[in-house]
């Protein structure tokens, strides 16, 4: 069965990403030494194939960095990056886009951003929650997204996505922040926060 | 546009159904030998764990279920395409969710096998997102990779 959620239960995620995203935007700006603007997060359940719609077009060009999270909440944090993005990114960090280099540059800026997150979470809830090493790859974002909820078991009917844009103040460029936490994971933290 | 999990089949000339940014998922495509009749699955997951979600999720009901929806539309006997099936992470550990992709391939071909439906060509497996598309004008099918060109699969000369 695939759980429902209340509408409180939806306003505590959003709160909760909210935090998340606050610690993950500042890490962002004290890595690149640049103002960082975060959007208000949205939490929505959503039938598998419109989360994948919702997150990007199918079948734009994007880099993706995926960080599975283990322990007493499972989830998958994702970072997606647009070309001409992804290409702002890399130039103020002075790498060329697309090599190995900046692939191995963007993992790691997914892996301290997931892990601010991560433990803001962590630190709120007392859930243990366990970050792996990430992975980065470019493909059509669909194939992304589509592929990390296949992956990830997520096979209930509906996907819970908590979706933050960050902005760079001086600079257009943003990038996608979600956490798409299995249902068993959502289970353990709604109860913690006792809105089960 | 044939989202994860759905199916659909047309024989409306100039119809062309399309699943994007197949990942791990598999796009089946179904063709009558004989007739411009196509129908296009796009199976997420090998075997079916729930009886909710779109009747195309899960490749042991999702293969049945096409192949009787475009035998309803007047399909005798088929051939078949697949796309996708990618591993594109290879976190998961050794789990059995790390080959997904590989294992949606394997589910969706015994089901085939069983149906007696050949597999005239398949673009899978690897790392890469693929998305296919079926047109009924000349029964075509067709496959791309992400920044890459249309290739044909299939396709009757006329």
């Amino acid at each position: 069965m695939t759980p429902k959620y209340s509408d409180m239960q939806l306003d505590a995620l959003r709160e909760l990403a909210n935090i998340g995203s606050g610690n993950a935007g500042t890490a962002l700006s004290q890595l690149l030494g640049q103002p960082v603007d975060i959007s208000v997060p949205a939490a929505s359940a959503l039938p598998l194939a419109d989360a994948v719609e919702a997150v990007a077009d199918p079948e734009a060009e994007a880099t993706g960095v995926v960080l599975p999270i283990f322990g007493d909440f499972d989830a998958t944090v994702v970072l997606l990056f647009l070309p001409d993005d992804e290409a702002t990114l890399c130039r103020l960090l002075g790498m060329e886009p697309h090599t190995e280099d900046s692939f191995s540059m963007l993992g790691e800026i997914g892996n301290i951003l997931g892990c601010s997150y991560v433990n803001a979470l962590a630190a709120m809830t007392g859930l243990e929650m366990e970050p792996r090493p990430p992975e980065t790859v470019a493909d059509m974002a669909g194939a992304i997204v589509a592929s990390v909820l296949a992956t990830r078991g997520i096979t209930g009917d509906l996907a819970l996505v908590l979706d933050s844009e960050l902005f760079l103040e001086n600079e257009k460029c943003s990038l996608s922040f979600l956490m798409l936490p299995s249902h068993e994971g959502i289970g353990e933290l709604l109860a913690r926060l006792g809105l089960e | 546009m044939v989202r994860m999990g759905e199916l659909a089949t047309s024989s409306t000339e100039g119809d062309v159904l399309v699943s994007i940014g197949l990942g791990s998922c598999i796009g089946l495509a179904l063709i009558d030998v004989r007739r411009p009749i196509v129908g296009l699955a796009h199976v997420m997951l090998p075997t079916t764990t729930t009886e909710e979600g779109p009747e195309a999720k899960f490749a042991d009901r999702g293969v049945p279920n096409l192949i009787a929806r475009v035998k309803k539309l007047g399909a005798i006997r088929l051939e078949a395409v697949m796309v996708g099936g990618a591993q594109m992470f290879s976190f998961g550990g050794d789990g059995p969710s790390a080959s997904i992709g590989p294992r949606n391939e394997a589910a969706v071909r015994e089901e085939l096998t069983k149906a007696g439906i050949p597999i005239k060509a398949a673009a899978t497996g690897g790392r890469r997102g693929r998305t296919i598309r079926v047109h009924v004008e000349g029964t075509r099918v067709t496959v791309r990779e992400v920044a890459g060109t249309e290739q044909e699969l299939y396709g009757r000369t006329s």
